[in-house]
């Protein structure tokens, strides 16, 4: 069904014809377009039916396209909820909120990490230092330096969020230098803590960030800003390629060590 | 059912309009188009009002339809014009805007389309275009109703 929205109308109403039918059954004209490039999904979407309408719709097409099949009814794509001048996020903004995917990935298996904790042998406090090195060499000095110099620099550094944020970072940094310490003192409590305090001060800073500041961002930011941000965005990753493969093998053999064990144990 | 029967592409419409200026007064909108040509199978890529600047592809009756196009739409961009209806040789189009993110380097590229289903073709060629170039670049996509006011924006 999907393959058949992407098609062109022309092309569908020459392959079904009675789809020419079922479309003027909705006021929808297409059957004496001498062009019919317009997609279906399309077509669908900008003769603005209601909801109803458009699955009862849909649902025809799908018996004329595929008869006898079973087949999900997708919608034409359309947010209905969403409000005109709806802005999505753009592209430097999708960037960053990638990368909060992968720091929040790191920030759900801190409980698996601190559950096993053992400050004592090497092997253990060297799993404490790689989970320290990618919240220092990932999420801070790769992820929050973009945002820092270069995406705050567009703001006035003076507005309340954007202390609001720098002092997020500053917070999660001191819980970083924490968990050193603690580690250094072989005091496991202490590091556990540290670690969950940063797991949610991230979360809720990330929350805000996604939700509030990077909407907000985009709004007020000129084309010509965006376009410059992603262009520096993407030279900040080309130099952090190698960098950035190796941050997602370590997430992933965490995922693979702790989140598969606990699969393994619900069994 | 549907505010459209027919094709909405070429179904007739008039639009009642009220006369928002007050008899004899006089506005003058400066033009904000900085280069010439402007059709997108006349531009060239390698002109030096497209290095490193934002662009505008617009549908060909975007102008006609939006009241402030040259001050909200065209100001301090360079421009491209088009129809995905009824121009041919879109591949060219393809290749041409492939050249302006990767030639010209531009720094966004804007697509203004109408809400008419086979305007949608213009972001289709612009789509396509980015995925073969080898420089990636914003895209925007910003629709407007046939009265001219924006209906979406979107960055693809």
């Amino acid at each position: 069904m999907e393959r058949f929205l992407e098609s062109p109308i022309k092309e569908l109403i020459d392959r079904f014809p009675a789809l020419g039918t079922v479309l003027e059954d909705y006021g929808i004209g297409c059957v004496p377009c001498s062009v019919g490039t317009c997609l279906l999904r399309d077509i669908v979407e900008i003769h603005n039916l209601s909801p109803g309408d458009e699955e009862k719709l849909m649902g025809r097409i799908a018996a004329v396209v595929a008869p006898g099949q079973s087949v999900a009814i997708p919608r034409s794509g359309r947010d209905r909820a969403a409000g005109p001048r709806k802005v999505s996020y753009s592209p430097p903004m999708k960037m960053l909120v990638e990368e909060h995917r992968r720091i929040l990935r790191f920030v759900a298996l801190i409980p698996a990490l601190t559950a096993e904790l053992d400050v004592e042998s090497g092997e253990g406090r060297g799993r404490i230092l790689d989970a320290v090195d990618f919240i220092r060499s990932y999420a801070d000095r790769f992820h929050h330096a973009k945002e820092e110099d270069l995406l705050f620099a567009c703001f006035d550094e003076g507005l309340e969020i954007l202390k609001a944020m720098h002092e997020d970072h500053r917070r999660g940094r001191a819980c970083v230098q924490g968990v050193l310490d603690a580690l250094g003192r072989r005091n496991a409590g202490e590091v556990s803590r540290n670690l969950a305090e940063y797991g949610e001060i991230l979360t809720e800073h990330i929350r805000k960030e996604d939700e509030i500041l990077y909407p907000w961002m985009d709004r007020n930011l000129t084309t010509r800003q965006v376009g410059e941000l992603y262009a520096r965005f993407r030279e900040v990753d080309e130099g952090f390629l190698e960098a950035g493969e190796r941050y997602e093998a370590f997430i992933a053999g965490l995922e693979g060590q702790y989140l598969d064990a606990k699969v393994e144990v619900v069994r | 059912m549907s505010e459209f029967c027919g094709c909405p592409g070429s179904r007739m419409l008039e639009f009642q309009q009220e006369d928002t200026l007050e008899e004899g007064a006089e506005v003058r909108i400066a033009s904000q188009l900085r280069q010439w040509p402007i059709q997108l199978h006349l531009v060239s890529p390698e002109a030096p009002y497209f290095q490193g600047a934002d662009v505008l592809l617009a549908a060909d009756c975007a102008a006609f339809a939006m009241g402030n196009f040259h001050n909200e739409h065209l100001k301090g961009k360079g421009l491209a014009i088009a129809c995905p209806k009824l121009d041919g040789g879109q591949e060219t189009y393809v290749a041409k805007i492939k050249a302006l993110f990767e030639k010209a380097r531009i720094n966004t590229l804007t697509v203004l389309i109408m809400q008419v289903p086979c305007c949608h073709g213009l972001v289709a060629l612009a789509n396509e275009a980015l995925r073969g170039s080898s420089r990636k670049v914003p895209v925007r996509c910003v629709v407007a109703s046939l009265k001219g006011e924006v209906l979406q924006e979107d960055w693809l």
